[in-house]
């Protein structure tokens, strides 16, 4: 009643040699009508310039222009499996947009009473997709369609003015995705869903990508109207791409699960799950364009591969990997082959399925999760591990991908020896490197071809053999002895470790100079018979140079195998696993790590992931220097996900441990005194991080705040990770961490004490954080608010977590009240006996320190 | 005829008589039982036909299995028609058919052999044509789609190789392939007998046929004691079966089932002729890179290896459970469990060559070393009926089928997992132990050379260094009087290197005897020498307790000190055969290894000050050593070069100790302490570096490159022999116990 009624569109449509499309549209409200809160804000930006005049359009009467045939005659795209034969793109979206806008208009404008917009099932046209081609036309024939409800909301009266305004921001362009999954979420009105569903298209993909949580989850749990507004964009993504079809149903799999049973299996959410795993929505014309693109790869590929690869060897039968042991203990993965290094397996495949290998391969990851779990210690799982890994690389390369990583490649292998087991007292979550090859387009790029795990060395190859006489036909029943060949004369290429050249890094060569000195002297000393002298002090000396150059690591502690792989230097393991790799020197090697967790559910993750997102870039909007790392969610299920794992860092448990020392020790250890440019940026960069941190752990309720869950990073940040209790839950309620946030007096320490300049930027970082975050409190309640919907999950535990995260941000207080505010907040949280309290008691349950 | 068989085969094998009998009278029950039917059967006919051929001696001869007659008509030899030439006659002539039946009929092996080994010198030119044309239908027979005459052929052309070879044991090879298919037809037959097998292993056909494949090539390869000398094996080069062995190796199904025969047929082509032709097989297996093939070869050889430590692991066990068990045990070992063990060990000799010309030849199979498997040898029952096995691993299946063919890694929270390297070890560890045995000094040879292979591996040596990959290697070690055996739980996960120096330690800890193992020794030392160079080009900075390995006591491990100290008390009765000093040698430069270079691989630099202070508290070795090279570097004798050599080694080590014991002794004088303490004697050291001066010696991390030939070129010439006559009686042996095929098929067809 109170909401947007109906929406009139006044359309304006050149002729073809006119140019561009204008429209004008208008929409209908009541005039009481509260508009949704974002517009209402008086001091919200998005208002503010929606409403200046410059930004509207121009419009045109809609007589004007040749009629087009309008080709979906009515309402959204609506596209069901396997229907569309051809690709849509945004540009033909917008149109599907305008011409929605248009009918409603033109039933406006006809005065039509009944006709309703929302006859959703269109029969699939031949011409739909080309419509730019054909001059539109306006099919007033259409107009009658069956009457409904929602075509009854239509007869309401108008009010021309507001709805313009809506319009005008609807077409404006600080109109963003944000503001379509607000509207999306508020509004009740069909029209306005199903124009924003529209909409969606014209949006760039990484944008909407950010949103998808909301996206499903509004489609799994709002009503018809909203699904139906969000298919036709969902239905078109997943024929592009395979990662967002593979995104869409983990995700859909994962918010479906709250729901009943009985309901879920029926669901909207299910179905389309369904309907993406079947592999039914593959690109159309897709084997068109595949022949095209890959076909030459694969000639290109075929006669050289092999022949370089397996050479001599009999290639006969021998190349059966389909058969071979990885394949059975990895089990399921039988659809995880090798494609284009196994040029057979592929032809005789007439389509390559699609989602199948991804597919498996998550589920491989998940498997071995579930199969660590069960064994008790952690170096047998360590070693389970790396052996189940090792089966893993058989498969690989292949088509698939790491979900976690920001571009386009090929997993071509796991360095299994480098994962760990990570601290996990019942679960068995572990890290994984994994080297990848970037390729311009994950789809359509060939996979690169399988290298065997030692081929980085030259190996004795075919080349190197004397000719052995192969031929059989030359040799026949001769029996002649052949010229002696020594297998081990030089026709093998040698690089035993006798003639193994070492390089040694930068630091290390003055020290080593003399040695390698020493070592040609001691050639040719032989002949001149001179005998070389060294001082016994010198060796001794240069021992323990050497011993302190190196960049301090951790002890290897059996129970703790993570602590050593998370503070060796990411660029040096990089470094190093690309050394020992046989793929190490392509250009377009890198290295990637993951963390796969297995039986923990991580929505609540994502959900912190998107805030914290949402917050960075409204604090780098606002330039305020507070420092957050938000981590990439992978959900697969809703116990089951993958997170992408903060490079050098180390909990500060970890430090603590291993080093024995107070955090500022550690800070001046590994940064130098406190006067060094070091140890001054550390500080400063611990300080900004903390700020950041402290304002997410206030506004969403962040607990379980023990150092084990504090990361540290090489430059001074700190890093919290493990959201796992968040906004209305807490751990075992146990009324510990009453505090606001986690400010120890080690903390206070490094930023220099309670009185320093430092811990006054800190306070001063706090409040223009809380500023900036207050300014634009809408997009980071909108994300919250709409994944609330239908959720189970604990953080939505009881019904005031929207209104306490809304008070958190005190829209109420001026300037002034916030700094008060947040001086109490820090000297709270900074006397906070139960901060300590809530250490020891980690201490002692859990060891952690 | 059984009898006989049975009296040949106990003079072979006086140790297996008891089980021979056993054999021997299942043998003849079971061909009671199965030729019962057959004979009634074709008796009337054999009666018939006997009637038309011999009149006259039939009724006195005996009766006959129907197929024996046929061999027989093979062999028949008439009389001269009339002029002076003898004439063989076709068996085919009067029976079209002839071929045709006889492939029919239940090969009798013995009887075929014997008939083989008894025809002389002349009848063998007569009737040349006749086996010849056996050979060529049994060839023939292979191609047939009737299931019962390819074995029949292939047992036949078993019984063909072997019973040939029997009675030309002098004869060249050139005549017995001349008297099986006759020369010019040879290069043919060969091909297509090849052929067919090879067909028929990698074909859908069923297992035990291939696996009589394989018996049958077994069979070819060994019937003579020295392989080189089995001048057939020629077409087997020209004609290679090398894709059909892969292949076996690659199908998790056919490996769990031929895996074992086909590595050692691989292992056993690859010794033919090696020094002196081309090996196709050689060159073939080096350039291998398939990784499931090589994996499916390191399953087969990691399996063997864990049934035989599980055995051994099952059998102390049972030693050491109570004073009963040790008791019967006792009573029961002076009968059997001696001869067990020594054939346990012989047979996996097969399956070591395997493992080091894999190891040796293709280096792709080096990555297989560190592949993970899960270890198997808890999870297998024990409880696999003993007289079927333990004595013939080789023989019908390999153990433990149902956990190879297991195709997910079992979900066991007691499994440790493990590979085919730390298997090894434990293998070794436990061959180590005992050397007296010949079978087993070859073994532990065997063993040394493949870790010295291992040890010079660059991609090894970089996996058996990485920090990562941890475990914990229970290594066997010799109960001895004066130590305790360590508690096997507590060893802590290391990096497998650790456990090769432990292992290396272990040997020369425990081998200092009469009867000393010089040669075993010196690989030893090698090994370890070959491990330090790596750490110091690569300058990894290993965390083991070098002390334990350059301490005497208080430490039980009294290794490279100990050893000198060994070779110094026994020099006159060990010099008499070995050249010590070489030995002494290698032991000075590892120290002078850790004294020159220490800096690039020592993990503390505590380390190094205790590598002198073990040299200072040690020096009476090494100055009594000192004085024993000079002796016999002054002297003139066969020793003289090699001891001074030894002297010019000491230069540094003496240094240190000239440079250090007086300081140590001013400092006790001037403490006024009697007996310094070890962190005072540290003490000195590290004030005192700065005033010693070493010379700088050459060549300390230079090597020579492991090398078959021609130093272990009559090693493994004797090895593969031993391994021949080894595999040729077990495969003999087996071929008999076909019935149970026979059987298969007949239901069949």
């Amino acid at each position: 009643m109170y909401k947007i009624r109906s929406l009139m569109i006044v359309i304006g449509s050149s002729s073809l040699s006119g140019g561009g499309w204008s429209l004008l549209a208008a929409m209908m409200a009541d005039p009481q009508d509260d508009l949704s809160p974002a517009c209402s804000e008086q001091n919200s930006p998005s208002f503010s310039i929606c409403s200046s005049p410059s930004q509207s359009l121009p419009s045109t009467p809609s007589s004007c222009g040749p009629p087009r045939p309008a080709s979906p005659p009515l309402g959204v795209i609506s596209e069901g499996g396997g229907e569309l034969s051809l690709v849509i793109d945004a540009e033909v979206a917008q149109r599907a947009c305008q011409e929605v806008l248009q009918k409603v208009k033109l039933r406006q404008v006809d005065a039509a009473a009944g006709p309703a917009p929302g006859s959703q099932h269109n029969g699939p046209s031949p011409d739909r997709g080309i419509p730019a081609i054909k001059p539109l036309q306006i099919r007033e024939e259409e107009g009658p369609a069956p009457g409904s409800v929602k075509s009854a909301r239509r007869r309401q009266r108008h009010n021309p003015s507001k709805q313009s305004w809506l319009l005008r921001l609807f077409e404006s362009k600080l109109f963003d995705v944000s503001m379509a999954i607000s509207y999306l979420h508020s509004s009740k009105e069909p029209g306005v869903q199903a124009y924003i569903g529209n909409r969606l298209f014209s949006f760039p993909h990484d944008d909407v990508d950010f949103y998808l949580p909301q996206l499903l989850n509004m489609y799994i749990h709002m009503d018809e109207d909203v699904g139906d507004a969000i298919k036709p964009y969902l239905v078109h993504r997943c024929r592009q791409s395979i990662s967002f079809s593979l995104q869409c149903a983990w995700l859909l799999g994962a918010y479906s699960s709250d729901m009943h049973i009985s309901t879920q299996r029926h669901s909207r959410g299910s179905k389309l799950r369904k309907l993406i795993l079947s592999d039914e929505l593959k690109p159309s014309g897709s084997r068109a364009r595949r022949e095209l693109t890959l076909t030459p790869i694969c000639l290109a590929v075929a006669p050289g591969g092999p022949a370089t690869d397996h050479g001599l060897s009999p290639s006969k039968r021998t190349h059966q990997r389909s058969k071979s042991d990885a394949t059975v203990s990895i089990s399921l993965s039988s659809n995880l082959k090798r494609t284009a290094s196994n040029p057979k397996v592929e032809s005789s495949q007439d389509e390559p399925v699609r989602l199948a290998p991804q597919r498996e391969f998550m589920k491989s990851l998940m498997g071995i999760g579930k199969r660590l779990a069960t064994l008790p210690t952690k170096e047998q799982k360590t070693q389970r591990l790396i052996s189940e890994l090792s089966l893993l690389n058989h498969k690989l390369p292949a088509r698939v991908w790491l979900p976690t990583a920001a571009f386009d490649h090929h997993v071509v292998r796991v360095p299994h020896t480098q994962a760990v087991v990570l601290n996990s007292k019942d679960k068995a979550p572990y890290l994984i490197y994994v080297e990848v090859l970037e390729c311009e387009n994950f789809e359509m790029s060939s996979v690169p071809m399988r290298i065997p795990e030692n081929r980085i060395r030259s190996t004795r190859s075919v080349e190197n053999l004397p000719d052995c006489g192969m031929m059989a036909e030359q040799r026949a029943g001769s029996f002649s002895v052949v010229p002696n060949y020594d297998n081990d004369d030089e026709a093998w290429s040698v690089d035993d470790i006798g003639e193994l050249q070492v390089e040694l890094p930068e630091g290390h060569t003055n020290s080593c100079d003399n040695i390698s000195q020493f070592s040609v002297d001691s050639i040719t000393s032989l002949d001149s018979k001179e005998p070389v002298f060294i001082a016994a002090g010198d060796i001794r000396r240069r021992l323990s140079e050497q011993l302190a150059q190196a960049p301090t690591t951790f002890r290897r502690d059996p129970e703790d195998p993570s602590a050593v792989a998370l503070k060796e230097p990411w660029e040096e393991k990089v470094r190093r696993i690309r050394e020992g790799s046989p793929y190490g020197h392509f250009p377009t090697w890198r290295l990637l790590s993951v963390i796969v967790k297995c039986g923990d559910d991580l929505r609540q993750e994502l959900l912190a992931f998107q805030v914290l997102q949402q917050l960075k870039s409204i604090w780098e909007q606002e330039r305020v220097p507070l420092w957050i790392r938000p981590y990439k969610i992978v959900v697969l299920s809703a116990d089951s996900g993958m997170i992408e794992p903060v490079v050098n860092a180390v909990s500060i448990h970890q430090v603590k441990k291993q080093s024995q020392l107070s955090l500022l020790d550690y800070f001046l250890q590994e940064h130098g005194a406190p006067t060094t440019e070091n140890f001054l940026s550390a500080q400063r960069n611990f300080v900004r991080s903390c700020a950041g941190y402290s304002l997410i752990c206030y506004l969403l309720q962040v607990k379980d705040r023990h150092n084990g869950n504090i990361l540290l990073d090489a430059d001074g940040h700190i890093i919290h990770i493990d959201f796992g209790f968040i906004l209305s839950s807490s751990p075992r309620n146990l009324g510990f961490e009453t505090s606001a946030f986690k400010l120890t007096a080690e903390f206070v320490e490094v930023m220099g004490g309670p009185d320093g300049d430092m811990f006054n930027y800190y306070r001063m970082l706090m409040l223009q954080g809380l500023i900036a975050a207050r300014k634009h409190m809408d997009r980071v309640l909108q994300i919250v608010e709409i994944m609330q919907q239908g959720s189970q999950l604990p953080c939505f535990h009881g019904s005031s977590t929207m209104r306490g995260l809304k008070e958190r941000f005190h829209m109420s207080l001026t300037e002034e009240q916030l700094q008060l505010l947040v001086d109490q907040l820090v000297d709270g949280s900074m006397r906070s006996l139960t901060t300590k309290l809530y250490d020891g008691f980690q201490y002692l349950t859990n060891g952690i320190m | 005829m059984i009898r006989f068989h049975g009296a040949r085969k106990s003079t072979i094998l006086p140790e297996w008589s008891t089980e021979n009998k056993l054999l021997v009278s299942v043998n003849k029950s079971e061909e009671a039982i199965i030729d019962f039917g057959t004979k009634n059967l074709v008796m009337s006919q054999v009666e018939k036909k006997a009637g038309l051929l011999r009149r006259t001696s039939s009724s006195k001869k005996p009766l006959k299995e129907k197929v024996v007659l046929m061999y027989d008509e093979i062999f028949a030899v008439s009389a001269p028609a009339g002029g002076k030439k003898w004439w063989k006659e076709d068996p085919a002539k009067n029976n079209p058919r002839f071929w045709d039946e006889l492939f029919l009929m239940k090969v009798n092996l013995e009887y075929l052999e014997s008939k083989l080994e008894s025809v002389n010198g002349e009848e063998v030119q007569r009737i040349q044509d006749n086996i010849n044309s056996l050979f060529h239908h049994c060839v023939q027979a292979l191609g047939e789609e009737h299931q019962i005459k390819v074995v029949n052929a292939l047992q036949t052309l078993c019984a063909l190789f072997r019973g040939v070879h029997q009675k030309n044991k002098s004869a060249s090879g050139f005549d017995i392939i001349n008297m099986l298919m006759g020369f010019d037809k040879a290069e043919q037959r060969m091909k297509d007998l090849m052929e067919r097998l090879d067909s028929l292993l990698c074909g859908d056909s069923s297992e035990s046929l291939k696996s009589l494949c394989l018996k049958l090539l077994l069979c070819l390869v060994t019937v003579t004691d020295n392989i080189s000398q089995n001048t057939i094996l020629e077409y087997v080069m020209i004609n290679s079966i090398f894709e059909a062995i892969l292949q076996i190796l690659s199908d998790p199904s056919s490996r769990g089932q031929h895996g074992y025969d086909a590595v050692v047929l691989l292992a056993l082509l690859v010794n033919y002729r090696k020094y002196e032709s081309v090996n196709p097989y050689i060159v073939k297996l080096s350039i291998v890179d398939d990784e499931p093939t090589l994996d499916g070869m390191g399953v087969v050889l990691h399996q063997a290896l864990t049934e035989y430590n599980r055995q051994y692991k099952d059998k102390e066990e049972e030693n050491q459970g109570g004073f009963f068990s040790t008791l019967t045990s006792m009573v029961g070992s002076m009968f059997i469990a001696d001869v067990d063990e020594k054939l346990s060990v012989q047979t996996n000799e097969a399956i070591l060559l395997a493992l080091y010309e894999a190891v040796h030849l293709n280096r792709n199979f080096i990555t297989v070393l560190a592949q993970s498997h899960p270890e198997i040898d808890i999870a297998v029952t024990p409880s696999t009926p003993t007289p079927t096995t333990p004595t013939t691993p080789l023989g019908t299946t390999p153990p433990s089928l149902d956990v190879m063919n297991n195709p997910e890694l079992p979900l066991d929270p007691n499994l440790q997992t493990s590979n085919l390297l730390i298997t090894f070890l434990k293998y070794a560890s436990i061959v180590m132990q005992d050397t007296k045995d010949e079978h087993r000094l070859n073994s532990a040879r065997l063993c040394l050379i493949i870790l010295t292979c291992i040890a010079e591996d660059q991609y090894a040596n970089a996996f058996l260094h990485d920090d990562n990959i941890n475990f914990r290697v229970s290594l066997h070690r010799m109960p001895m009087r004066h130590r305790k055996k360590p508690p096997g739980k507590n060893i802590p996960s290391r990096p497998l290197v650790c456990a090769v120096l432990d292992l290396m330690v272990e040997f020369i800890v425990t081998h200092m005897m009469k009867d000393f193992p010089m040669d075993l020794y010196l690989r030893c030392v090698q090994i370890i020498h070959k491990l330090l160079c790596y750490q110091k080009k690569c300058r990894i900075r290993l965390h083991y307790t070098w002390r334990e390995l350059w301490s005497a006591s208080p430490s039980l491990y009294a290794a490279l000190i100990n050893l000198l100290k060994f070779l110094l008390s026994n020099e006159t009765t060990l010099l008499a055969k070995h050249n010590i000093f070489h030995l002494a040698l290698l032991v000075v430069n590892l120290f002078n290894m850790f004294i020159t270079y220490g800096d690039t691989f020592l993990p503390t630099s505590n380390s190094y000050d205790e590598l002198y202070y073990e040299i200072v508290r040690m020096h009476q070795v090494f100055d009594n050593l000192y004085c024993m090279v000079l002796r016999v570097s002054t002297n003139t004798g066969q020793w003289k070069e090699a001891a001074s050599k030894v002297t010019h080694a000491l230069v540094n080590i003496r240094a240190i100790i000239n440079h250090f014991n007086p300081k140590i002794e001013s400092y006790a004088a001037v403490n006024h302490i009697s007996q310094l303490s070890e962190e005072q004697v540290l003490e000195v050291v590290r004030s005192h570096y700065d005033t010693l001066t070493l010379k700088l010696q050459d060549g300390l991390d230079q090597f020579e490159r492991y090398s078959e030939q021609p130093k272990e070129a009559a090693f493994f010439k004797e090895l593969v022999r031993s391994i021949s006559l080894n595999v040729r009686k077990n495969v003999s042996l087996n071929t008999l116990s076909q019935d149970v095929l026979l059987k298969e098929f007949s239901t069949i067809s």
